[in-house]
């Protein structure tokens, strides 16, 4: 079970190796295949361990360190695996989703120059992201967080002859910093007080603290979850990321990165149980995500970007979910959106391969006559999201809901504006549908002929999808079946506050269901009949269309003034103080030399007369001294 | 040859090789070869030195003691301890990757280059094992002597203002750590930096700080800093940033902090305060700077504000961390400017707004820079990022706020590193940037290849520096104790 | 004991040969004046060695008046020397021209 850990750890990593130290000798598709190989492989390690985990009982999880990865003094953190109910889940939601968006890709990829650096990215990715997941302490997995911010870089910025593709590569790479930076200091906060980043060790620690302590430590760990997941008020990287191909949209910004604030959460969720506030506070982030990102979507004309906002919407109800106890439903939630998120942005791979690169809607209408079986895999996925039972998605979803439900009248709060998300995600979802595959031909489409359904590396990740968007929700269907809780509750357990009675188990449901189901029928309505007209309030249309002014704050606020000071201190300081002081002081010397100069007359008299002043006052001195 | 004249070996062995170059009417191709040879003997004898080096004992190793002026107590006291181990590791891994490319590009007047730069060597090995003040004063001087010569002559068109700046400003701090010196010495009666007592004099401390400060260089004593590093050839520069500047950083550390205990910590706060500054200004110029070889300086300038950070945070992590992250960013910075000096050569400028698009077709290019580049903005996962985060925790042990601006730094750091990236590999293609120009060739590779690949594995396992620097489990304490 | 006047008078001769010297050097501009008024200071001085020499009754005071003797002796061979060279070379008697040994 243990080998299995780190089978699945470094397979990707030497995928990356060979396909770097390979360079131009191996062929494109040779390192598409050997990418996709690395990461089935580090599956079936995986697999391996779930099932060994599962053999010993999960309450068994395991640490395996490899050696000391840093130490200093009595402070010890060593390369270290953790195989536990959570980590085997995450480890095959990574490695499963990352291997068929990976196979998707050789097929997506194909015929771009720069193939090879692209699956030695990928294969990097997964391997951050496995030591994110696996890591035994929580010192490697913020050394993961960091390559996956990395890869995530290295990704966006794939086609980096654009210089959009380059800002938002630089862009998200930032603010993930600004994550990294607050976790950091939570980090020294919990080794100030118990010299060690193992999980028992600071779980333990977060109970004796003060409240302030342990509610700044949970405020660091929240800053880097916000960022990492792209919540609001860091989530502006987002949308931007959508430069890279888009299978990236679809392993990293979907699937697997973005998610790793609620893995974070669900983690550390000792010490989010000390600073109960702190957990609220992320599901209430959470929650205005996810209706600010549902408003937005409805605006957008880019399909990458509605399905972006869709995945920050959704991670939204996973925040909720997280934050007000009820993790494994989060998780669950996970579990299921990966399926049918990373579905929806193949699927849309596919129209955009199709279209040579089109990724506006508009362009696309009526396209579903001709890709019968894109069509088809993105209805499931739609529907999935949407959360229409039997979908996945009705499973995980509306669990969070009757979770947040059972909770006290804040918990009341978020559960009604998460069942307007369920109303708003209905209606940006098949909107989208509509525009895309609804039978009425865009603007400016380009002639149907030439496009058909992509290769079959395309298809067959996508069908797996389809089909686990439709079943991969049966594995939980809470009350009456989880599996899932018990298989996460040694490490995870659902708080008491968050155990929902069937009642409000039911009631959310239903609500969630039919307020979905309205936005669909809204939805249909307005892009699929034309028959009702949008109504038209300009202000909120232009707020929505610039994301609610969100960038232009960040970058008044902090991009400017950062610059500007840069500049000032050359300006003002550099350059007439610090540079310009070599020169003074020569300059000085000089003068001080000029000045002392006229004190040479060359006339015998002043010497002379210095002379005798200098003995006169020598003489008195003596007298006096005497 | 026993075990302990290892260190002498190390120091002496590229002098003489120095002075043969100088004597012997050698070729070019001869010279540049026995250069190349002697710096990779230095190298095998420390790996020798290293593998025989016991961690685990406190004091020093490998030491000679020779008396020199018996009447004032002045000897010739050489030895290592884990973390000068390294210093010196780091001298003669650099300065074999640096002769190397001097040797690459071809330098005129290569015997004069060759032996400036050997002598280089033995003066720097020397400044780090010399447990004598005396002689650690001789050696200190003795470094910059090649440097002066080293860029004013074979430097940029501003070389001799740059030579004369350098001159200048650590002319002005020696000569006030002789007197500190000379003072210390007469008073308590010997220079021996090993058997001599502490001191609680300020004005002493002031006096060895203000010539560390200014190598190091610390805001706001780096005015030479952006001339020299411009104008100096780039293997000189390379050197400059990676080796000497942790010369200022090693005297804080071994003479400061470890004579000088109580106004260490009366001037604690000020000095941590100097190096945040140091690291916030040195982070926002770099940000802005508009050319390769400004932002690396600059965010040197950071580094060093940061390990000052962390040796004055007077904790164990802050020790660790700040000899550990005196090793990463020495490897890094010799990369970095390496990486510049062959970017000059195919486009001759590092003007941001001349280049642009050098990733595509030359795919080593753009791998080694894009790998140096991360790890200097120290990703987490990366040995830059072990010994920041030591250094933070170190920090914040003394105060929150010091790892609260640390952590800024951070994000800074990640913004001037990507900006150097995408203005150099992405983006449109440069005016400067033509298709003659090459991707790295076999020479270039064989120099920067290890020098990455050392970086990557410190980074795989950094605790092989950050536990081996200080013997046992309390740096801090051994500090305190003098190291004995 | 000795007989003739106290030491103060030939002292105050010293002094005041000793002024008119100095104020010679200072305000002359013929080098040959301002050797001859050297001298004149020179004299003053020997006087006042004498003169104590003869109040202690030791005869140091005396021996270092012939030391200075021979000094003053030789200072003026160079002196004159000099004034001859620069007569030689028609360079003009005057101290406040020849000041090209300036800063």
């Amino acid at each position: 079970m243990i080998a299995g850990a780190w089978l699945c750890l470094f397979a990707p990593l030497a995928g990356t190796l060979a396909i770097t130290v390979g360079g131009n000798r191996i062929s494109r598709l040779a390192a598409g295949w050997l990418s996709t190989a690395s990461v089935f492989v580090a599956f079936g390690g995986a697999a391996w361990s779930f099932f060994g985990l599962r053999a010993h009982g999960s309450e068994h999880g395991a640490l395996s360190t490899a050696w000391v990865w840093l130490q200093a003094g009595t402070f010890k953190a060593g390369l270290s695996v953790l195989v536990d109910p959570l980590s085997t889940m995450m480890m095959l939601i990574v490695s499963g989703v990352g291997g068929l968006i990976v196979l998707y890709s050789i097929g997506y990829m194909d015929g771009d120059d720069e193939e090879r650096r692209y699956f030695a990215y990928m294969s990097l990715f997964v391997f951050s992201m496995l030591l994110l997941v696996e890591g035994g302490n929580l010192l490697i997995l913020l050394a993961g967080w960091g390559l996956v911010g990395l890869s995530s870089y290295l990704l966006i910025g794939f086609w980096h002859e654009r210089p959009t593709a380059v800002a938002a590569a630089k862009k998200a790479f930032v603010m993930n910093a600004i994550g990294d930076a607050t976790m950091a200091l939570a980090f020294f906060v919990l080794i100030a007080h118990s010299n060690s980043l193992s999980f028992a060790t600071s779980f333990a620690t977060a109970g004796h603290l003060s409240e302030t302590t342990v509610n700044l430590v949970a405020l660091g760990l929240l800053g880097g979850a916000v960022a990492k997941s792209a919540q609001i008020p860091l989530h502006t990287w987002l949308p931007d990321a959508m430069e890279g191909p888009t299978p990236v949209s679809a392993l990293i910004h979907a699937a697997t990165m973005v998610t790793a604030g609620v893995y974070l959460i669900v983690r550390t969720h000792p010490i989010f149980e000390q600073a109960r506030t702190i957990e609220l506070i992320a599901a209430g982030l959470g929650t205005l995500t996810l209706l600010v990102a549902g408003l937005i979507a409805l605006v957008q004309t880019d399909i990458k970007r509605v399905i972006a906002y869709s995945t920050m919407s959704q991670i939204g109800y996973m925040f909720l979910g997280a934050g007000v106890g009820a993790y494994a439903n989060g998780m669950f939630h996970l579990l299921t959106h990966a399926f049918f998120k990373a579905l929806l942005f193949l699927a849309a791979g596919l129209v955009i391969h199709a279209l040579s690169g089109e990724q506006d809607m508009r362009k696309m209408g009526g396209i579903g006559k001709v890709m019968p079986w894109t069509r088809w895999a993105f209805l499931a996925g739609a529907l999935a999201l949407v959360g229409l039972p039997p979908f996945a998605g009705f499973f995980s979803k509306d669990a969070i809901i009757a979770a947040a439900l059972h909770d006290h009248w804040y918990g009341v709060v978020l559960a009604i504006a998460a069942l307007a998300g369920a109303f708003l995600t209905g209606l940006y979802t098949f909107r989208m549908y509509f525009i895309v595959f609804g039978p009425t031909a865009g603007s400016d489409t380009a002639p149907r002929s030439q496009t058909h359904e992509g290769p079959k590396t395309m298809l067959v990740p996508v069908g797996i999808l389809a089909v686990l968007s439709v079943v991969g929700g049966w594995i939980q269907f809470s009350p009456f079946w989880h599996p899932l809780t018990n298989w996460l509750s040694p490490v995870a357990a659902t708080l008491g506050v968050a155990e929902p009675s069937n009642t409000q188990e039911a009631i959310a449901s239903v609500f969630a269901v039919v307020l979905g189901l309205a936005g669909a029928v809204v939805a249909y309505a307005v892009y699929g009949q034309r028959r009702l007209a949008i109504p038209r309030v300009p202000s909120l249309q232009r707020a929505l269309e610039h994301k609610l002014y969100f960038d232009e704050a960040y970058d008044a606020l902090f991009y400017r003034p950062a610059a500007a000071m840069a500049v000032s201190f050359r300006r003002e300081f550099e350059e007439p103080v610090v540079l310009a002081s070599g020169s003074d002081l020569g300059e000085g010397a000089l003068e001080l030399g000029q000045g002392l100069r006229r004190l040479q007359t060359g006339l015998l008299r002043t010497y002379v007369f210095f002379l005798a002043t200098g003995m006169a006052v020598l003489a008195v001195v003596f007298l006096v001294v005497k | 040859m026993s075990v302990s004249s290892f260190t002498s070996v190390l120091i002496w062995l590229p002098i003489a090789g120095a002075i043969a170059i100088w004597i012997l009417p050698l070729s070019r191709y001869a010279t540049g070869s026995l250069a190349v040879l002697i710096s990779l003997a230095e190298v095998g004898v420390w790996i020798e030195q290293a593998a025989r080096f016991d961690f685990n004992r406190t004091g020093l190793q490998f030491s000679q003691d020779a008396p020199w002026f018996k009447d004032l107590h002045v000897s010739y006291h050489v030895g290592e301890y884990g973390f000068s181990l390294w210093l010196v590791g780091l001298t003669v891994v650099a300065m074999a990757a640096c002769i190397g490319y001097g040797f690459w590009v071809g330098r005129d007047r290569p015997r004069a280059y060759f032996g400036l730069m050997l002598f280089l060597t033995g003066a720097t090995v020397g400044v780090f094992v010399a447990q004598d003040l005396l002689l650690f004063y001789a050696f200190f001087e003795a470094m910059l002597i090649p440097l002066y010569v080293l860029i004013g002559v074979w430097g940029g068109p501003g070389r001799l203002g740059a030579t004369i700046k350098l001159l200048i400003y650590t002319m002005a701090g020696s000569l006030i750590m002789l007197a500190a010196l000379i003072v210390y010495g007469l008073k308590v009666g010997t220079f021996d930096l090993v058997t001599g007592p502490t001191s609680a004099s300020r004005w002493l401390f002031l006096g060895f700080m203000l010539a560390f400060v200014i190598k190091a260089p610390l805001f706001p004593f780096h005015g030479w800093l952006p001339d020299a590093y411009r104008e100096a050839p780039p293997e000189v520069t390379a050197v400059l940033s990676g080796v000497i500047a942790k010369a200022g950083t090693y005297g804080m550390l071994r003479i400061a902090i470890a004579k000088f205990p109580e106004p260490a910590h009366y001037y604690r706060t000020l000095i941590l305060a100097v190096a945040a500054a140091a690291l916030v200004y040195g982070s926002l110029l770099a940000f802005r700077a508009p050319d390769f070889r400004g932002v690396v300086a600059y965010s040197s300038m950071a580094q060093s504000g940061l390990i000052t950070l962390g040796l004055f945070s007077g904790t164990s992590l802050g020790y660790d961390g700040a000899v550990l992250q005196m090793i990463a960013h020495g490897l890094i910075s010799v990369s970095l400017f390496l990486l510049a000096g062959t970017i000059e050569r195919r486009t001759t400028t590092g003007q941001f707004a001349l280049l642009g698009g050098m990733a595509r077709g030359r795919p080593a290019l753009a791998t080694l820079l894009m790998t140096t580049g991360i790890i200097a903005l120290a990703v987490p996962g990366s040995a830059a990022f072990a010994g920041e985060f030591l250094i933070l925790a170190g920090s914040y042990q003394r105060a929150w706020w010091w790892a609260v601006i640390g952590a800024g730094g951070i994000v800074l750091a990640a913004m001037y590193m990507l900006r150097l990236i995408s203005a150099v590999l992405h983006e449109a293609r440069g005016s400067t940037v033509h298709d003659e120009a090459l991707d790295l060739r076999t020479g270039e590779l064989a120099l920067l290849v290890p020098l990455v690949g050392v970086l990557l594995a410190l980074s795989a396992w950094p605790a092989a520096i950050s536990h081996h620097s200080f013997a046992g489990d309390a740096p801090a304490q051994i500090v305190q104790e003098q190291f004995r | 004991m000795l007989q003739g006047p106290g030491i103060a008078w030939y002292l105050g001769i010293a002094a005041f040969l000793f002024a008119t010297g100095a104020l010679g050097v200072l305000i002359r501009r013929n080098p040959l004046i301002i050797l001859l008024s050297l001298e004149i200071m020179l004299n003053g001085g020997n006087l006042a060695l004498i003169a104590f020499s003869r109040h202690a009754g030791n005869g140091a005071g005396q021996i270092f008046a012939l030391a200075v003797m021979a000094v003053a002796a030789s200072e003026v061979c160079v002196g004159l020397g000099l004034v001859v060279a620069l007569h030689r070379r028609r360079l003009a008697m005057d101290v406040d021209k020849l000041s090209e040994l300036r800063g």
